[in-house]
């Protein structure tokens, strides 16, 4: 097809919908005499849809720091499902901000369901501030060069391993090649691979690329004739037995860490913390490795129709409460994850006297990430061809 | 006036319960699987459906060899079906017409529905730290000499996955086939061993037919499971036994809703072929119409 968006497209359809209920919405409120832009700019509060890993545990400390209430609404953490919730229930109605993994900017952006940001917003100070490598990812920035979104959290995603089982340095500090994991008799029969196709294939693309085994342009974003590369790749190495299993969540992660059933796998960082809580320190290292990572990152994007709302101040004082050292102490101690101008975190954590350890802490997490973010590559969420790669990873499965 | 209007509608006979039953099941069943059929025919590119009619997502079915996901659902669940049936059979023969007392009875049906108020997933993952590498089994088979290294079949395989699916659809196949049997008229069977019948006469000729509607559904009700059991698979087959629901699942979060659409409707369409192939292959035993016959007042 030419254009693919020459058809209806269910977004399209969508916006219909939509326009029909903003019109209701505009007669009704007509009708009843209220401005619904009125109520809103006299409302303090900001209403956020979004992944709930981007919850602060307490949302009073940022009340108490910038004066602003937060309605957060959970979503779930499935791009397919997320999209559809905001596509078609025309959620940006009543949500200010949207909070969700890097990618989404892409189709949601251009269809005019996200605001473009506006870096000179008198609420943003801290922008000029903010590294490049967070302010213009591809978590933020879209594939049209707009900057659709700003940086909430990320982290750099690689795999755990037990150090002793693959012959490297227990104090974790070597870089380990993703080949470990996917490509040595070194742990055939003792590796763990995540079994989720956006996971999983952009990071055995990166190892594939990175060792020439090989062309791809971009691992993030594979075609489909890419793709099935990695797929031949990957097929064989589970005919050669490589995997114990293909894992599918944080609680399995851990489990199989701590039942010492395999001895690397691809997980989240916060899955070898919680192996390492039963298994003592360093048990369990989360690599740093030769060829780069799984970057992602968690952008807020302003729902399109909240331009009218005229509440638009509270909402840029958010995203940039997101990008300061309050939001960034509390969400490294909490939750493991690091995000932009950690030293703030630092010096915030320093002002308000936390212990010593937490503070040492949160500087070896900015030098973690300071280290893993010079390398390849940033993830998305919406790869271009996503049904090809989906259709690609079943072949895998199915292998 | 209200009775008069009764009359005039003629409510009393019955004859509106067939039209009204169709009507209300056109709307909730028959409508939904064909907007699903006319999904299946649409296609998906970067996360939009794009409403142009082709043969696009049918021939990524085939051609990603995706469709053995149906195939394999379809293997594993027959497999459960048939063992469920195997062992289900002769303890629902037992309980309803064993010698166990009444209070055995009642206890053994009250076991047999515990597992409906306990949530599937937290029945299945016990077994994860039975079954592992260093697992309870694992570890008394070693303990005991029976085995020198791990036997790491017993989980992430298709094993555990059939063996846990045999015990979850159980009580779907013996609860009905066990209400069949109960009602069965135990004169019957008396008059049977009276007019020297033995006991394989009196299973062949008395208890099999009149318990076929308990079969029947027995049958139905742990296929339908099976079929769409995705916790099994996930938590014991280790990413290594892809069934439908996990593709569905996949396919989703690309937000590929032809592509479920044809899945699902090419299910559809293997189910109804195995249904033909049964009737065909009952015919000669059965007429499928005369199944419910002892049923009738």
């Amino acid at each position: 097809m030419k254009d693919r968006f020459s058809t209806h497209t269910q977004l399209e359809l969508s916006r219909r919908d939509m326009l029909k209920g903003v019109l209701g919405t505009a007669a009704l409120a007509a009708t009843a005499g209220i401005a619904p832009e009125a109520k809103a700019a006299a409302s303090t509060t900001v209403r956020a849809y979004g992944v709930t890993t981007a919850q602060l545990t307490d949302w009073s400390l940022m009340t108490k720091s910038i004066g602003i209430k937060m309605a957060f609404t959970g979503s779930n953490n499935d791009v397919g499902v997320y999209m559809q919730a905001v596509m078609q229930s025309g959620l940006g109605n009543s949500e200010d901000i949207f909070i969700f993994e890097g990618g989404t900017q892409n189709i949601l952006g251009p269809h005019g369901v996200y605001l473009p940001i506006d870096v000179h917003q008198k609420e943003l100070t801290l922008w000029s501030r903010t590294p490049d490598e967070w302010k213009h990812s591809g978590v933020v920035m879209g594939s049209d060069g707009k900057q659709w979104g700003t940086p909430v959290i990320g982290n750099a995603d690689s795999f755990g391993y037990v150090a002793d089982k693959i012959g490297v340095n227990p104090n974790g500090q070597d870089d380990v090649s993703w080949g470990m994991l996917l490509d040595s008799d070194k742990t055939r029969g003792r590796a763990a691979f995540d079994q989720t196709w956006n996971y999983s294939l952009p990071s055995a693309a990166l190892y594939l690329q990175a060792s020439g085994k090989a062309k791809i342009a971009n691992p993030a974003d594979p075609t489909r004739e890419e793709a099935r590369a990695v797929v031949d790749f990957l097929v064989a190495r589970k005919k050669a037995g490589q995997f114990r299993t293909l894992e599918n969540s944080f609680e399995q992660q851990v489990q199989l860490l701590t039942n010492r059933e395999v001895d690397i796998i691809n997980c989240w960082e916060p899955a070898a913390r919680e192996a390492n809580k039963k298994l003592g320190p360093n048990a369990i290292c989360y690599a740093y490795t030769v060829e780069g990572y799984y970057k992602w990152g968690h952008g807020a994007y302003v729902a399109a129709q909240a331009a009218k709302r005229g509440n638009l101040d509270n909402i840029y004082k958010v995203l940039n409460y997101f990008m300061d050292g309050e939001y960034r102490a509390y969400q490294a101690r909490d939750r493991g994850y690091a995000g932009p101008n950690m030293d703030l975190g630092v010096a915030y954590a320093e002002a308000h006297n936390w212990s010593a350890d937490q503070i040492a802490e949160l500087k070896a997490t900015q030098v973690k990430v300071d280290r893993k973010f010079k390398k390849p590559f940033v993830s998305t969420t919406t790869p271009s061809h996503a049904d090809a790669i989906e259709d690609e990873w079943q072949r895998f499965l199915n292998a | 006036m209200l009775r008069s209007l009764l009359r005039r509608l003629n409510l009393a006979d019955g004859r509106w319960a067939l039209p009204c039953f169709l009507a209300v099941w056109s709307f909730l069943v028959i409508a939904p699987l064909v907007v699903l059929i006319v999904f299946s025919f649409f296609q998906t590119q970067f996360f939009m459906t794009v409403y142009k009619p082709s043969f696009y997502t049918w021939n990524d079915l085939f051609s990603s060899g995706r469709f053995e996901v149906t195939l394999r659902a379809l293997r594993i669940a027959l497999t459960v079906t048939v063992i469920d049936l195997a062992i289900g059979f002769p303890f629902a023969l037992w309980l309803a017409k064993g010698k166990a007392s009444r209070t055995v009875q009642a206890m053994t049906l009250a076991l047999l529905t515990i597992p409906f108020f306990i949530d599937l997933s937290s029945r299945i993952i016990v077994w994860r730290p039975i079954l592992d590498e260093h697992g309870l089994i694992n570890s008394f088979l070693r303990a005991t000499h029976l085995a020198s290294s791990p036997q790491r079949w017993m989980l992430y395989t298709e094993w555990p996955v059939h063996f846990a699916m045999v015990i979850s659809y159980f009580p779907m196949m013996v609860l009905p086939i066990y209400l069949a049997m109960n009602i069965i008229d135990d004169t019957l069977i008396a008059a049977c061993q009276d007019l020297g019948g033995s006991p394989f006469r009196v299973l062949r000729d008395i208890i099999l037919p009149l318990s076929l509607p308990g079969i029947l559904g027995g049958i139905v009700f742990t296929l339908g499971s099976a079929l769409g059991a995705w916790v099994e698979p996930t938590m014991l087959g280790g990413g290594f036994v892809d069934v439908l629901s996990n593709s569905i699942t996949s396919a989703y979060s690309a937000l590929r809703v032809p592509m479920v659409a044809a899945l699902s409707t090419f299910v559809i369409v293997l189910l109804i072929a195995l249904l033909c192939l049964l009737a065909l292959a009952m015919r000669r035993f059965v007429r499928l119409g005369e199944v419910f016959r002892s049923m009738k007042p």
